[in-house]
């Protein structure tokens, strides 16, 4: 046959094989062998495509970016101050979630106590160095008093010194001025009655004297107030035991105790409103147990 | 400002006033709440000094004993306290300025760092002699004179240019007899 009619038939048979082919690949045929091939098509080109496609996002990333760059400086901004927005939004709620896990021990302390007690916030300090005083934001007009104990769910932290129309003045223990007739917990003897009164020196610590050199008292203990103050009522957590000895005379005890309350971090207390009248009736029974 | 309003001394009262109210609070219910106490500075005593230094040992009485008494009303253990110390501090600063240029920072400086001395050895005393301190004397000098004194002597290189500014532009006239 004449090379020149090979030719023919065999683009004639190439064009055959292809559109049948196509034939089969758009109509979707299921067989076997024809999706291999198109698979095989498929794949190969889909990495072209997707190189391809990727290239093309890029660089219309890269014009779109240049086009928008006012844009983006704007959202920039945006966003930025969104996110100060969210930051501070975050600092608020986390300090809320403090203040309500504080409240929710004192409406806990408050449920559980036998006094009738005043809530107040801390709304200032002393700033000077020489005395412990806070101010807290209930007054005579919230039927506040000279001298009502001030605790909290933790402890002792003073009473009250001056009263004014919408707010008061705390003295706290760690004052010079003041002093707390003071026992120890475990032992609970009369006998062994202290004072606590503040440390000297910048420790937050305070500080238990005229302790009998008898007395029962060791590292760890818990010192509660006695109530024979007049001022305080019994039972009162002022602290733990830190260390023990005898005073610079060597005739009495003393002892270190570190305050159950943090003095430092005060922001909300308890006024105690109704004790006086137990103070009386406590006086009277300490007198008993004296004599 | 107009000539007008310099002259109107209410305004200066005001003025010191407002800035005598705002030092006390924000001492008391901010620096308290966010510096260890050793860290709270006793502004008002850093300004009552500076205005004192600028307006001479007379005024500088008056304003110290004003300041002084207000500081009593809000934290004081009694009315005189801080009014005693602040008024005598204020008096030996107005008295060194006779003889210290007002227009150069390291005066008032060195003036602010004495007053401190002067005015937390008056409070010592004075606690000493009505409850006694639980600080000893050198205790006290060691770890709240010194340092106290140092960290007024640097705050007062930011305080006493906004009073001189002050001054200067007659905010406190006629108190300051410009």
């Amino acid at each position: 046959m004449n090379p020149s009619v090979w030719r023919v038939v065999a683009i004639l048979g190439v064009g055959v094989i292809l559109l049948a082919l196509s034939l089969v690949f758009f109509t979707g045929e299921d067989l076997a062998h024809v999706n291999l091939v198109k698979d095989t098509f498929l794949t190969g080109f889909s990495q072209v495509q997707g190189f391809v496609a990727r290239l093309g996002a890029s660089t219309a990333g890269f014009f779109q970016g240049i086009f928008d760059f006012r844009n983006l400086q704007e959202e920039n901004k945006e966003l930025r101050k969104e996110l100060a927005e969210r930051e501070n939004l975050r600092h608020q709620i986390l300090e809320l979630q403090k203040e309500n896990y504080r409240l929710r021990g004192m409406l806990d302390f408050k449920e559980r106590t036998e006094y009738e007690l005043l809530p107040a916030e801390v709304i200032a300090r002393d700033p000077s160095n020489w005395f412990e005083t806070i101010t807290v934001n209930r007054g005579a007009l919230h039927g506040v008093k000279k001298n009502m104990p001030v605790i909290t769910s933790q402890g002792l932290v003073g009473n009250i010194l001056k009263v004014s129309r919408t707010s008061s003045r705390v003295l706290l223990l760690t004052d010079s001025r003041r002093a707390v007739s003071a026992l120890v917990m475990r032992s609970r003897e009369p006998g062994d009655v202290g004072i606590v009164e503040g440390s000297s020196g910048e420790s937050a610590s305070l500080r238990m004297t005229n302790l009998p050199p008898e007395a029962n008292i060791q590292p760890g203990d818990t010192v509660i107030s006695s109530g024979l103050g007049g001022i305080f009522p019994k039972g009162l957590v002022i602290g733990t035991v830190l260390e023990t000895g005898l005073d610079q005379y060597g005739l009495l005890q003393q002892a270190v105790v570190l305050p159950a309350v943090n003095f430092n971090r005060l922001e909300e207390v308890f006024i105690v409103m109704d004790f006086p009248h137990e103070n009386e009736e406590q006086e009277a029974e300490g007198h008993e147990n004296e004599g | 400002m107009s000539v007008l309003g310099n002259k109107l001394p209410f305004k200066a009262f005001f003025v010191l006033f407002i800035l005598i109210c705002f030092t006390l609070i924000i001492e008391g219910s901010f620096f308290s709440f966010i510096f260890a106490r050793s860290m709270v500075p006793d502004l008002l005593l850093i300004i009552v000094v500076c205005l004192a230094f600028l307006w001479g040992e007379k005024k500088g009485i008056v304003l110290g004993l004003i300041c002084g008494f207000l500081q009593d009303l809000f934290y004081g253990p009694a009315i005189g306290f801080f009014s005693l110390a602040k008024m005598i501090s204020a008096y030996f600063s107005g008295l060194s300025s006779r003889e210290i240029y007002k227009d150069q920072i390291f005066g008032p400086m060195l003036t602010v760092f004495l007053a401190t001395f002067v005015h937390e050895f008056i409070v010592y005393f004075l606690v000493e002699l009505f409850w006694g301190n639980k600080f000893s004397f050198f205790f006290a000098l060691d770890q709240i004179f010194i340092p106290r004194a140092l960290y007024h002597l640097f705050l007062t290189l930011m305080i006493y240019p906004l009073l001189y500014r002050a001054e200067q532009k007659s905010y406190f006239y006629p108190l300051s007899g410009k």
